[in-house]
């Protein structure tokens, strides 16, 4: 089954109609395991989920970059899987007229086993190129992360940077009009992050819709338009950048803790 | 598609050890054929000659439970890559089932070499050899489908698997001939439909064996009611897949 299906007469570019879904709470593996399921079969805990998302109505206009504000475990990353289509909403729906890709930690997917060459087919496959499309681009998404003289290298060696560089600009040359940004829309040293910001500022004033979940205010403020403010998996405001900043402030002044959420979703995020 | 060069990349690391392929097999073959031929002198087993009649078994077995064991694995090993992945679910399922295939067609001169030792030449109905491929091929990917979507809702189906295959190993004809099973019990052996596949592959080399046809009818019939039993399962069990990536 294709992931994303599309809805050519949708007017917006990606529409979520109270959409939900529930999420397998991260155990710890190991440790309880026999106990959980223990009293699971005796019915006292049905299933080990939590709702990570629920309730989200929003559309998003195509050209528009918005900003995806909460803190951990607020439910950005499911929210973004559900827009890219990799995750399969519970409830409600998820249109899109735009094929979206998602750019969700997109350098763990990169095989240290692959050449660099390798692994640009790969990922740019996953996220939707034809291996025609990878071919014709390898060079220049290869000179875009400078690692041609790599190329036909084992990736295993090569340091963090390198592969979220490369990850990076795999991502963006797939081309599509519409991407869910996950933390690092920005990667690399200075030189590179320099490159990457006119990138992104060029297919933005090209109309290329962005959904962005980050914790960095700067890139919100740099870069979004507009941003909807998410709380325990619920979409709590949709207004401007500098407004939902302030309201996620004091929500955390408010909660004594700083993470104003459950420990295990740490690694969901 | 990509998935075919991902398959080549995988079998690369292999390469080297691509004798490795026909040995082992061949290795397996010849210690059985010794056990049950030449110490148990066990003439009533199977069909002759015996060191053939094993080899032609072996080869698809080893196809089977390695695809089979492999897909318990797949969205464990998949990881990440899910997260981010447009291409349909299946593919993960169909390329571990593609990367044992390439691994049994490659091993399949050892059936050849066992020709030549025995002096055994096939007759007209060999043509059913890739016949037998593409059964099996369905077959196992149905199962896979199951059985994959199966270990992400229960873990443990793992370890049932395992045990399931060795129980099968000797619940399908692949050390003996279903003429061999009692005459009663013969229906009962057809609702395996691993016995109307490893079949089809012999009948080329013993077509008197066509007799059981219809229990090949109803073996095979099966192999289409888990494809499609195992494409539904996964439509559901689908969006659980996801979660868990």
């Amino acid at each position: 089954m294709a992931r994303q299906d599309l809805t050519r007469d949708l007017d917006a570019a990606l529409a979520f109609e109270s959409a939900g879904v529930r999420m397998p709470r991260r155990r710890r593996r190991r440790g309880d395991g026999r106990r959980q399921r223990l009293r699971r079969i005796a019915g006292e805990v049905r299933r080990d989920e939590v709702w990570r998302l629920r309730d989200a109505t929003f559309s998003v206009a195509e050209g528009e970059s918005v900003a995806i504000v909460g803190g951990k475990g607020s439910g950005r990353e499911a929210l973004l899987r559900l827009a890219a289509g990799t995750l399969v909403p519970d409830e409600g729906s998820v249109r899109r007229r735009l094929g979206v890709v998602p750019m969700i930690d997109v350098a763990r997917s990169l095989v240290r086993g692959y050449t660099v060459r390798q692994n640009i087919y790969l990922v740019g496959g996953l996220l939707g190129m034809t291996p025609d499309d990878a071919g014709r681009q390898i060079e220049s998404i290869a000179a875009f992360a400078g690692v041609e003289s790599i190329l036909d290298k084992y990736l295993g060696a090569a340091p963090p940077l390198v592969r979220q560089r490369l990850a990076w600009s795999i991502t963006m040359a797939t081309g599509s009009r519409a991407f869910a940004i996950e933390q690092t829309l920005i990667v690399g040293d200075r030189d590179f992050r320099q490159r990457c910001w006119t990138r992104v500022d060029e297919m933005r004033d090209d109309g290329v819709t962005f959904l962005l979940a980050s914790d960095s205010p700067k890139q919100f403020r740099r870069f979004c338009d507009r941003a909807i403010l998410l709380d325990n998996g619920h979409v709590v405001a949709q207004t401007s950048v500098p407004e939902a900043l302030s309201m996620l402030r004091e929500s955390r002044r408010r909660s004594s803790e700083p993470e104003p959420d459950d420990p295990d979703s740490t690694t969901d995020l | 598609m990509l998935v075919l060069r991902d398959l080549q990349k995988q079998y690369t690391k292999f390469r080297l050890g691509y004798l490795w392929t026909l040995l082992e097999p061949l290795g397996m073959s010849i210690v059985l054929w010794f056990v049950f031929s030449v110490l148990l002198g066990a003439r009533a087993l199977g069909l002759q000659p015996y060191l053939l009649f094993l080899s032609l078994a072996i080869l698809p077995w080893w196809w089977f439970t390695k695809g089979v064991a492999a897909s318990t694995r797949v969205f464990r090993r998949a990881g990440g890559q899910l997260r981010i992945s447009l291409l349909p679910t299946e593919l993960w399922v169909l390329r571990v089932l593609l990367v044992s295939m390439v691994e049994f067609l490659l091993s399949l001169p050892v059936v050849l070499i066992a020709m030549l030792v025995t002096g055994t030449w096939p007759g007209p109905l060999i043509l059913l050899f890739p016949v037998a491929i593409v059964l099996q091929f369905l077959l196992m990917y149905g199962l896979s489908l199951l059985i994959s979507a199966g270990s992400v809702v229960i873990p443990d189906l793992a370890r049932i698997v395992r045990i399931v295959l060795r129980a099968l190993f000797y619940l399908s004809p692949v050390l003996y001939s279903i003429s061999n099973i009692p005459q009663q019990l013969q229906g009962v052996a057809a609702l395996n439909p691993l016995v109307g596949v490893l079949g089809l592959y012999r009948i080329g080399f013993w077509p008197e064996e066509i007799e059981s046809a219809a229990g090949y009818g109803i073996s095979l019939a099966l192999c289409l009611v888990i494809l499609v039993v195992g494409i539904i399962v996964f439509r559901r069990i689908e969006p659980r897949i996801l979660k868990e990536a």
